[in-house]
């Protein structure tokens, strides 16, 4: 039998920091409330516990027993039904009185508490001193003093956790038992329990008076200043964009492509043999397999480059300062600063963005941001808009930093909508951020995070789209009778003619039909870097990171050339893909937050119009502005139908909600 | 007073709490700012306003800063 230890405390009291040191795992770190939405659970390294099958689960934050949000009911549903053996209860040392009044609760659940005394670095600088023994008496429970950014003090953490197995202590403070239902009676209990906590505090914390960390208020001021936090939001993003997607991780990519392209040619040229020819499946594998993960993979260090910088972001605490900022503007749309959480979160993955919805406590709000959260550019699409910046716009860093406000323009394009269709709403909606002190971010937490994501990416582009190119290239080889398709016969292929019908619907924002794309569309929804792998298999090019170099021809105008769109069908096919419905386990995690059927068609729905029109509006102004032709006269027909129909649909809708209000 | 009018850097105790909203009394009252407590603005902007509760600092909008009533 394992021991189940549950990690329970403060949000931003450094639960998961602790849970990925003691067990080795990199589960998602941020300083804010509502990074840990779900109880996860994993071994403990043997090293810290004597080689004792030891369970930790990391539980997310809680403020106290009475749930907020459902974020903390999950903390106390987990320590009421399922009993661990052990608590740890990680305390924020530099911030005790709030964090006793949650021990205090544990205390009563007559489960063994460790308290962790955590973030004791932090302390020491601030010259506070706690008395430990003091503490440790008066709440008659262990204190162990720990520091888990970098493991101090989790062997014996562990072991005095383990030492109290099948221990029963008395609570040092018992609420009076009362009927559950006078609300009055339950404030002045919990008062009277403050109070106790707050006793504790003065006799065991000593704080030298504080020096006004003038400094951090001063750097608040700035960052949640309206006029000037947004343009410094800008910047940041652009820095990231410009570091990951044009400067730093454009060269590392060089590096990696020419590796990978010499792999390949040494298996092209083993498998050609004598004859210097390959044949059809020896053509599959080198083309097919190998060059459309190559054309994926190769996107690995911008991925990666920005997965760093984002960690670090998320690590220093400029993340809540920029949903202060943008709040206000939320709010005008019925949004409030804590949709922020789960967009931000989505820049990485829609999947978890979408789940850290949960923390939203309005049902209207919470249903709204999950079907939003989607247009947030995700890292699978990073590579998307690499290549398009890549092949289009000369890798300017512009066109991602462009397409993450359009991504952020249309979330607030989308919950207007939203509010304007279902009413606005009666409640006022009260936010409130902690704003944690700044730190200098951990280098290493963000290469950890960094390499995880980067495996997780590898392994997906290994199995998933290593998969869909292998499907992809097969279906073009072959037409219906399992022939394999002529040189210029490609259109008779299956994959050409499966992709047929989707490529006249997209063919009014690109100005050509295209099967080529809108297969590269389909597969985007298994996942989205299949659209790199896709246009690689069906174009037959596999490096677009430094399409300059190109030894096929003579570079980037020669992709374009290959692709035979126009800058502006470029941008807009990007645009579409990037804004409409999501991959299909975003999707899965929309339908599984949203839990409302129609709520949940009109949010695909809306991704699928808000993208259509979007990519044909682009397509349209940008060919007017550059002097272009539409392609044959039925696109832009088409289009503006498609368009019009979309504004018809949602100009019904809202007028329906008007007369309903006013009848 | 409200914490809306409340000068900054100035140490309140807070008066009453009035959102009409239980959650957020209570998430206010275990992260410790409810009646008697003290509380302090640390600046503010045109929407909203930075307090220190306890150890911590908080950013809070407007509506919430009308709220909460202090001496």
């Amino acid at each position: 039998m394992s021991i189940r230890i549950a990690l329970a405390g403060n949000p931003n009291s450094g639960k998961t920091t602790m849970f990925n040191a003691l067990t080795g795992s990199s589960e998602r770190v941020g300083n804010w409330a509502g990074v840990t939405v779900d109880s996860k659970q994993s071994l403990v390294k043997k090293r810290y516990t004597n080689g004792l099958d030891v369970v930790a689960v990391d539980l997310p934050g809680a403020y106290s027993m009475s749930a907020y949000t459902s974020e903390e009911s999950i903390t106390s549903t987990y320590v009421r039904e399922n009993n661990p053996d052990v608590i740890i209860n990680i305390v924020d040392s530099t911030n005790l009185s709030r964090s006793l009044f949650f021990t205090t609760q544990l205390l009563e659940l007559g489960v063994p508490v460790v308290v962790a005394l955590n973030k004791v670095d932090v302390n020491e600088k601030k010259q506070t001193i706690i008395d430990i023994p003091q503490l440790s008496r008066l709440l008659n429970c262990p204190v162990v003093e720990t520091i888990s950014t970098v493991s101090k003090g989790l062997e014996l953490l562990i072991s005095t956790a383990v030492s109290l197995l099948g221990t029963k202590k008395t609570s040092p403070y018992e609420q009076a038992s009362m009927d559950g239902e006078d609300k009055d009676a339950m404030i002045e209990a919990d008062k009277d329990r403050f109070d106790f906590v707050n006793d504790i505090v003065r006799r065991v914390e000593t704080k030298r008076p504080r020096i006004d960390n003038n400094l951090q208020d001063k750097i608040d001021a700035i960052l949640t200043n309206r006029w000037v936090g947004i343009p410094i939001f800008a910047l940041v993003m652009f820095l990231v964009f410009g570091i990951s997607q044009a400067w730093l991780g454009p060269w590392l990519a060089d590096l990696l492509a020419g590796w990978l392209e010499a792999g390949q040619s040494l298996v092209a040229d083993a498998l050609a043999g004598s004859s210097g020819q390959l044949d059809i499946w020896s053509s599959i594998l080198v083309d097919g397999i190998i060059g459309g993960l190559i054309a994926v993979v190769g996107f690995l260090p911008l991925v990666m480059v920005m997965y760093f910088l984002i960690a670090l972001l998320e690590d220093c605490g400029y993340m809540s300062r920029a949903s202060v900022i943008l709040d206000p503007i939320f709010k005008k749309v019925g949004l409030s600063g804590k949709s922020i959480i789960p967009f931000i979160i989505g820049t990485g993955c829609a999947v978890p963005g979408v789940m850290a919805c949960r923390t939203i406590r309005d049902d209207k709000e919470r249903k709204a941001t999950a079907m939003l959260t989607p247009f947030m550019p995700c890292g699978a699409k990073l590579p998307v808009i690499a290549l398009f910046a890549g092949v289009f716009f000369g890798d300017s860093p512009w066109v991602g930093t462009i397409m993450y406000f359009v991504g952020i323009a249309i979330i607030i394009l989308g919950a207007l909508l939203v509010k304007l269709i279902t009413g606005v709403k009666n409640k006022k909606s009260y936010f409130i951020i902690e704003l944690p002190e700044y730190k200098s971010p951990s280098l290493l937490g963000a290469c950890k995070s960094m390499l995880s994501r980067g495996w997780a990416y590898i392994v997906k582009a290994g199995t998933v789209i290593l998969v869909c190119n292998f499907v992809v290239h097969l279906m073009q080889t072959f037409d219906w009778s399992f022939q394999v398709v002529g040189e210029g016969a490609e259109s008779t292929s299956i994959l050409a003619t499966i992709a047929s019908p989707i490529a006249y619907i997209i063919a009014p924002f690109i100005g050509v039909v295209a099967w080529q794309m809108a297969a590269a569309t389909v597969t985007g929804f298994i996942a989205k870097e299949n659209l790199v792998g896709t246009l690689a298999v069906c174009y037959g090019v596999t490096n677009f990171i430094n399409v300059d170099d190109m030894i096929l021809e003579s570079g980037a105008s020669e992709v374009a050339a290959i692709f035979a769109i126009t800058k502006v069908a470029g941008l807009a096919f990007l645009a579409f893909n990037l804004f409409s419905p999501p991959c299909f386990a975003a999707i899965g995690a929309m339908s599984a937050e949203i839990k409302d059927k129609r709520w949940f068609w009109a949010g695909i729905g809306m991704q699928f119009s808000i993208g259509y029109a979007v990519a044909f509006l682009i397509y349209f102004v940008g060919t007017l502005i550059t002097g272009g032709v539409f392609g044959e006269i039925w696109m832009p027909i088409l289009g503006w139908i498609i368009l019009l129909g979309i504004v018809a649909v949602y100009t019904i809708l809202i007028l329906k909600n008007r007369v309903k209000k006013v009848g | 007073m409200t914490l809306f009018d409340a000068d900054i850097l100035t140490k309140y105790t807070v008066d009453s709490i009035r959102t009409e909203d239980e959650g957020i009394d209570t998430f206010l009252f275990s992260l410790g700012c409810y009646e008697g407590e003290p509380i302090e603005v640390v600046s503010r902007n045109k929407n909203g306003c930075i307090v220190a509760i306890k150890d911590s600092r908080y950013s809070i909008d407007l509506d919430l800063a009308r709220a909460i009533s202090v001496r």
